[in-house]
């Protein structure tokens, strides 16, 4: 059986890899296409000739043709040489890891409060469908759901960091419990919208399962509430899986906006400033890392199947 | 020399406010109407700028000092990333061989004194105390090695191209350094200096640099008064004093810039009391600051020049009857009372009245720009020019802006407006600044021109739009000769008086319509004064003017 999840991976890591050929190809493509100019940013609305603004579009290959500029890319990026971020001067590589810590632990934490509080919450919904306490968490993640994430964090910043002081305005903090501190609020930020969204998903998963003949079945046979809910969330847990796996796609999306009104140094807050300085070189790093990030969660999803379902695993075996 | 003024903040909120503008937009085509009858009178500035000294200096020192910006630097080096925010950071930590003092006058630096021996010959004297931050003396070679990194468009790309003028530049004694222009002109004087072109770093420090000078991997080192301890960008800036500067001791130990991209966070944070000082306070949230306990909005003029350029060879633009008629319907007073809130000045002229420092006083140098022709607000007229162009039953055109300044969209939409009761159709629409800036590129027949003066050159934005490649593609053979002369000649009086006299030739042929000259808020704690606070105080040693106060 290992040698076939092995071969499977392996599958899996060559599918990834042409998926990020293709994707980074493809945002080269709009990124060349987007209206703008990159010696135009650097230099602002100043007088300069166009024979400067040329010897700038020189300087970063944008006077080459497409294909050749791709390839110029490519070529240094295989050898994990992302090149040099045309707005800061400074190396990919360096810019990108500083970034890395800020963004992963808001988007973890903000995963780990929307799970916790999520997944509970719509068990509870689903097991008590219809009555009141269910009408009141539906109702909350409706708004959750709708509610933006810049909206819900000035709200907070509004009520706990000026009203009630509990939590700093904006920033990361020093040490890790001052870090932590620092990160509560755009974590709960994020995490509204994530968490509405697993309660629902949770909620319509376990609901369809408690319709299924086998519970009323197990009920039949006299077994305990208890462990009725031990089946049901066994086989809920796949598409409950599935969509935490996907959420973690969104989760990156929410930094972009959360870290810019938090003043949070990370991943999102740098794509932002990027895509719109048309800075190639930092976009496609970017592009290929939440990718890869995307890319490898969903792997894992798909190997958790086999630990979860047995059917799938014995199909795996099979094969 | 230029730059916009703020990085492009594009945030959820910016669409937010653009629905608000929108909003603003309707009731200030209504004022405008309602404000017909005013008279257009010319640089009329009701600004009233709140003091930015405060109490009693109480001469203590102070621990630190929290300044809040609008937006996060990238780069500390200017020659990479130029806003003027970059500017007024990176002077505290890295000089040139001169620098500007508050009144707008080139002062020595890093050189204790220059000379123009020869219209095209600067000859500077370096310290002979001054030493970088890491203890090593200054010496001509690093002055020169930085010139060169100052010129190479791969290290600055940002301010390379304004090299171009130099000759040559060259150790002529152990401590001396002259610079050679290829042309004579005044404009000449201010490349050396931290306000425009130069910051001055050891020779090993710019070689060392692996990854970008002025990035995080290598900060730069300087001989101004404080020496960078810490960067994050899109997070922070420290910096701590140092005890290699030449000049006077500033009060404060410490000083740390906090970059906070969301405006409405900025606020906030400033009403929770997390810094002592805010740079660009936005004009739509300036109530908000004002209203904020303990806090003082100051507003300065920021040089910057806010106009419409007219493409001289592009139809109808090309009719000067079509660009008097567009001249005559816009009201500029009530943009700058209504729109701008007073805090900002009718433009009469290209040069702003405090690029005359040195020379005269902004109140001696508005009024003899306003004694440029102008064209008032008068419909009539309007009517009247556009019957007699090509286009006498008017046309459509369209009107851009960035995304960073709302106001010029506000501004536009107002006077679009009045357009439309003389028959012509403005579109106006907003672009996120990167792609405003590449349209003009394009030179479209009719654009917005907003552009940040560094220098206290009055020549700055005139040099450009009146000479050669200018964005109008303007071209009037008098006003060449005159800016020729303006540009050879060295006694500044006699060269301000030629460049207003280029300026009022242009004003009839009317290739550009100045609109405003602009003013910067800055906000600041009830604990903190600063002394000589004008348009140039932050491009100087601004940290030394700062107080705690009482």
């Amino acid at each position: 059986m290992n040698g076939a999840v092995l071969a499977f991976a392996l599958r899996r890591a060559a599918a990834t890899l042409a998926l990020l050929l293709a994707l980074s190809l493809l945002v080269f493509a709009l990124l060349y296409l987007a209206p703008g100019d990159v010696a135009r940013n650097l230099l602002g609305t100043r007088n300069v000739t166009p024979e400067a603004l040329a010897r700038i579009r020189e300087l970063h290959h944008l006077d080459e043709p497409f294909l050749a500029q791709y390839w110029w890319w490519l070529s240094h990026a295989v050898t994990g040489d992302f090149g040099t971020s045309i707005r800061t001067g400074g190396q990919v590589g360096p810019l990108l890891l500083d970034r890395t810590g800020v963004t992963a632990a808001t988007a973890g934490l903000a995963f780990l409060l929307s799970v916790l509080a999520g997944v509970p919450a719509g068990i509870a919904t689903a097991v008590r469908r219809g009555r009141p306490l269910d009408r009141v968490i539906v109702a909350a993640s409706v708004v959750g759901v709708s509610a933006p994430g810049f909206a819900v964090g000035l709200i907070l910043l509004y009520v706990f960091a000026l009203g009630l002081g509990w939590f700093p305005v904006y920033g990361t903090g020093e040490g890790f419990l001052d870090a932590l501190w620092h990160l509560v609020l755009p974590a709960v930020a994020l995490a509204f919208g994530l968490g509405a969204f697993v309660v629902k998903l949770t909620r319509a998963a376990v609901i369809r399962e408690l319709d299924q003949d086998y519970v009323t079945f197990a009920r039949g046979r006299g077994l305990s509430e208890r462990r009725v809910l031990r089946l049901v969330l066994r086989n809920a847990a796949i598409p409950i899986v599935t969509s935490l796996g996907l959420m973690v796609a969104y989760l990156f999306g929410g930094t972009v906006l959360i870290e810019v009104t938090f003043a949070l140094p990370g991943l999102g807050s740098l794509m932002e400033e990027s895509v719109l300085f048309k800075d190639i070189p930092v976009v496609q790093a970017l592009t290929l890392v939440v990718a890869l990030v995307v890319s490898v969660t969903a792997l894992a999803v798909d190997l958790s199947y086999l630990a979860i379902d047995p059917r799938v695993r014995a199909r795996a075996v099979r094969r | 020399m230029a730059e916009t003024d703020e990085r492009g903040l594009h945030t959820r909120r910016g669409f937010l406010r653009t629905a608000v503008t929108g909003m603003t937009v309707l009731s200030a085509a209504a004022l405008l109407e309602a404000c017909g009858a005013a008279p257009s009178s010319p640089a009329g500035s009701k600004a009233s700028s709140g003091s930015a000294a405060a109490g009693t200096d109480t001469g203590k020192e102070i621990e630190v000092l929290r300044v809040s910006l609008p937006g996060s630097l990238s780069n500390l080096y200017p020659g990479q990333e130029s806003g003027i925010l970059n500017y007024y950071v990176a002077g505290i930590c890295m000089e040139g061989l001169v620098g500007v003092d508050t009144t707008g006058k080139i002062v020595p630096a890093l050189a204790s004194s220059f000379e123009r021996t020869s219209p095209t010959t600067y000859v500077y004297r370096l310290r002979p105390d001054a030493r970088f931050h890491d203890g090593t003396p200054v010496t001509a070679d690093d002055v020169l090695h930085s010139i060169e990194m100052a010129r190479d468009a791969k290290v600055s790309p940002a301010t390379a191209a304004y090299w171009a003028n130099l000759k040559k530049a060259e150790k002529t004694g152990d401590a001396e350094i002259t610079l050679t222009a290829k042309a004579a002109d005044v404009a000449f004087a201010w490349l050396p200096s931290n306000a425009d072109a130069l910051w001055i770093a050891p020779k090993a420090a710019w070689q060392n640099a692996k990854s970008g000078f002025g990035s995080p991997q290598s900060l730069p080192v300087g001989t101004g008064p404080y020496k960078v301890t810490g960067f994050v960008p899109d997070s922070y800036v420290e910096f701590s004093r140092v005890d290699t500067w030449h000049g006077s001791r500033p009060r404060i130990a410490k000083i740390r810039f906090e970059f906070v991209p969301d405006e409405n966070t900025r606020l906030l944070a400033w009403k929770a009391g997390k810094a002592d000082m805010a740079l660009n306070v936005p004009l739509a949230q300036s109530r908000q600051w004002e209203g904020a306990s303990g806090t003082r909005v100051v507003y300065a003029p920021d040089r910057s020049y806010a106009g419409l350029t007219f493409n001289t060879k592009a139809a109808p633009f090309d009719d000067v009857h079509v660009r008097r008629a567009v001249a005559h319907a816009v009201n500029r007073q009530a943009i700058v009372d209504k729109i701008l809130r007073g805090r900002g000045q009718v433009a009469t002229a290209l040069s702003t009245p405090e690029q005359f420092g040195g020379l005269w006083t902004p109140q001696e140098a508005a009024q003899r720009l306003a004694a440029v022709p102008q064209y008032a607000y008068d419909l009539e007229k309007a009517k009247q020019e556009l019957a007699q162009s090509k286009v006498p039953n008017g046309f459509s055109a369209s009107l851009s802006y960035p995304n960073t300044g709302p106001h010029l969209g506000t501004a536009a939409q107002a006077f679009a407006a009045d357009l439309k009761k003389i028959g012509i159709t403005l579109e106006v629409k907003e672009l996120p600044i990167e792609q405003w800036l590449a349209e003009l590129n394009e030179f479209p027949p009719l654009s917005y021109m907003w552009y940040f003066n560094t220098t206290g050159d009055p020549g700055e934005l005139a040099t450009w739009f009146l000479g050669e490649g200018n964005p109008a593609k303007y071209a009037n053979d008098t006003i060449a000769a005159t800016m020729a002369k303006a540009t050879a000649e060295a006694d500044p009086e006699k060269r301000a008086g030629l460049l207003i006299e280029a300026q009022t030739a242009q004003a009839a042929d009317l290739a550009y319509l100045p609109l405003w000259w602009g003013q910067a808020a800055t906000a600041f704690g009830s604990a903190i004064g600063v002394k000589d606070y004008t348009s140039y105080t932050l491009l100087a040693d601004w940290p030394g003017q700062v107080y705690a106060a009482k």
